[in-house]
């Protein structure tokens, strides 16, 4: 095992996982303030709890300044839940991971609005919720008052905007080579969503072999897809079949956005402008 | 925590020597001691160990503070200042005070207490200042006699100004030249007037006409942004809202924070703990406990149940009213609770002059997007 990988463990776990480099997880943020009690905490990446963890004081007023996820399970009941952790922000940075289900949006507009980094989790999003993904894009893109970075969106805009592709596995800490995930029975996986999951191959070389089959596959639609160098055929997973007309269309605002951008500042910069003095 | 801190806003004593239309306090003759004094900020430095919060900001009003002599001041800060050294902590002070009291004497403790500054009220034209038994005239010469000679010691002086019919009447122009030109303030704020504490016909009028305010808001932005903006002339929340937009620093006033309950705590010269000085004296169904009772702050915060209704009314708001689809959200989480409770009874409403705020923040982040293309030129 690599020294490079981080591993996202249940609190439990935190004695068989020392001198590790971790993410740690707890349905109860007070627990995971007594049970770090006297571990190195320059070791733990950032602590993942549900938004509706139960006892948050003493996460609140703990002294350490280390990154807390807050993670959403049901985006309409969650949502009123994020300004329990609004007083948080100024002793730690704090994102809200979001599955994309009905109602994502408003928890992303909520959570921006406290300036909290947003993560959306994905899976295979249909019709109506590629349409919220949309306007969360929009949001993102147009709206002057946000201020932190909703991901994968702010990724994958930097990355046309750049010319130089990400990979969304990376962006999306789903990438075996890096992050591995411990399930609470201690079988070690990709990430929450392929826990219970048999996978076939070994760990490391998964989204390898995945994205291969994908490119092998004739007819593929990630074969002659313009957005692969970044995807990898992300949304591909865990339905081969899935149609990415909804994806696609977020890549493509993304990408149109960011080229605006460049063009505007081409124009800027550019001596024949009409503003220069 | 590194970088917090605790802010209390403490109310020395509830006695006045003025008598305005709009106050919202109900005044007394009460000072707390020094000893009380001792056990209030001894329970506030217990309740910031716990919490791990190292910097304790005081914001000294009342009643007005100026009624107690200087020399209680100067004992104040060596007893805090013990007090807070035994816990390691730091102590910042900030004064309030309408200034009426003032004389040189008042010197000594504004400098080594409130680092030569200090906060004062007063509104153009004055229609509702009013000296205990006098008019708005007298209190006007007073004031600005006394702001004079302060200014004149050095003493930084910042205003709070609440507009009446008449200040929409005279325009903003006239507004700025008054406090900028004819007194030389180069620091002021905007304050909306509502209808707290004991109801008079003055208050009946209140909230003001949106419209109208709004009108003024935005005139009174323009001729800042021209005459003010570039010399270094503060006007809230104009300056503020002005850093948020080209910036992107989030340092706003209470009334726009997404929960002023994680941010403000007041106690009053009988040990009352409440919400803010809005709230203390005037709605005691409200009040968070007695600091002065037995038991310790972080107690009586933790179990007060007016507390965790307040704390709670940010996320009803998004559930009951429109905030959750509104542009300015990161700017304002339903505005003030004790406006919507004066106005309308019910915390669980958002604050009476949302419309004002909206066309506010609309106005500014135009007037950020103006200047930005400007410097850009
Ligand atoms: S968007 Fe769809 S088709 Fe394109 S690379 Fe990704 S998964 Fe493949
Ligand atoms: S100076 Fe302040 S406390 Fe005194 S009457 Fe006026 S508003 Fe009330
Ligand atoms: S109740 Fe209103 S005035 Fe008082 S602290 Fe809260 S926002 Fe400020
Ligand atoms: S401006 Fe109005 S709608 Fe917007 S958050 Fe404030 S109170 Fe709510």
């Amino acid at each position: 095992m690599s020294d490079s990988i981080v591993y996202n463990i249940p609190i439990t776990m935190i004695e068989a996982y020392r001198g590790r480099t971790l993410v740690v997880r707890s349905h109860d943020p007070s627990m995971i303030v007594q049970r770090l009690a006297g571990h190195d905490l320059e070791m733990v990446e950032y602590l993942q709890v549900p938004v509706t963890g139960g006892d948050i004081d003493s996460l609140l007023h703990w002294e350490h300044a280390v990154p807390v996820d807050l993670v959403i399970h049901n985006p309409e009941a969650d949502l009123p839940l994020l300004y329990r952790y609004s007083a948080m922000q100024a002793a730690r940075p704090v994102r809200v991971s979001v599955p994309v289900a009905p109602g994502f949006s408003k928890v992303v507009k909520l959570a921006l609005s406290l300036d909290f980094a947003v993560k959306l989790e994905f899976s295979q999003p249909g019709p109506a919720l590629t349409e919220e993904l949309l306007r969360v894009a929009d949001l993102y893109l147009h709206q002057s008052t946000v201020s932190q970075p909703v991901e994968f969106i702010h990724s994958m805009f930097l990355a046309f905007y750049k010319g130089d592709p990400v990979a969304l596995w990376i962006v999306q800490e789903e990438d075996p080579a890096r992050m591995r995930y411990i399930t609470a029975r201690g079988i070690e996986t990709i990430s929450r969503r392929f826990a219970g999951v048999e996978l076939n191959e070994a760990l490391p070389s998964f989204i390898e072999n995945y994205i291969e089959g994908l490119i092998k596959e004739e007819g593929g639609e990630c074969n002659d897809c313009e957005f692969f160098d970044s995807c990898l055929g992300y949304f591909k997973w865990p339905r081969k079949e899935y149609l990415c007309e909804g994806v696609k269309a977020l890549f493509q605002r993304l990408k149109e956005a960011a080229e605006e951008l460049k063009a505007d500042l081409s124009s800027f910069h550019s001596p024949k402008g009409e503003n220069r003095s | 925590m590194k970088g917090t801190a605790f802010s209390l806003i403490l109310l020395p004593t509830l006695s006045c020597d003025a008598d305005c239309d709009y106050c919202f306090e109900k005044k007394n003759e009460h000072r707390i001691t020094l000893d009380q004094l001792c056990v209030v900020v001894q329970k506030v430095m217990d309740h910031m160990e716990h919490n791990h919060i190292e910097t304790l900001s005081i914001y000294w009003q009342g009643g007005e503070v100026m009624t107690l002599p200087p020399d209680w001041f100067e004992k104040a800060n060596i007893a805090i200042r013990e007090i807070a050294e035994r816990g390691n902590r730091q102590v910042l002070h900030y004064l309030q005070s309408n200034m009426i009291a003032y004389t040189s004497k008042w010197n000594r403790v504004l400098a080594d207490m409130f680092g030569n500054s200090v906060g004062s009220s007063m509104d153009f034209p004055n229609l509702h200042r009013k000296l205990k038994g006098g008019g708005p005239k007298e209190y006007d010469r007073l004031w600005v006699r006394n702001i004079r000679e302060a200014t004149e010691a050095g003493i930084k002086v910042g205003v709070i100004a609440i507009p009446n019919e008449r200040t929409l009447e005279m325009g903003a122009e006239r507004f700025f030249s008054h406090f900028v030109d004819e007194l030389g303030i180069r620091d002021f704020q905007i304050n909306t007037p509502f209808p707290g504490g004991s109801v008079n016909d003055v208050k009946m009028g209140y909230p003001l006409n949106t419209e109208r305010l709004s009108g003024f808001l935005a005139d009174l932005a323009a001729v800042w942004m021209d005459r003010g903006f570039h010399h270094g002339v503060q006007v809230g929340p104009f300056s503020r809202l002005m850093d948020f937009f080209v910036h992107a620093k989030k340092d706003l006033m209470c009334i726009w924070r997404d929960n002023c309950v994680n941010d403000f705590v007041c106690i009053d010269p009988l040990g009352h703990v409440a919400q803010c000085d809005c709230w203390v004296t005037s709605y005691p169904e409200f009040r968070f406990g007695n600091v002065l009772d037995d038991g310790s702050l972080s107690g009586l915060l933790q179990n007060s149940r007016a507390r965790r209704q307040l704390q709670t009314r940010p996320s009803v708001l998004i559930q009951k009213e429109d905030c959750l689809e509104c542009k300015y959200l990161t700017l304002c989480h339903g505005g003030c609770p004790v406006r919507a409770y004066s106005v309308y009874g019910d915390v669980f409403r958002k604050d009476p002059y949302c419309e004002l705020y909206r066309r506010l923040f609309q106005n500014m982040e135009s007037m950020a997007a103006s200047l930005e293309t400007e410097s850009g030129r």
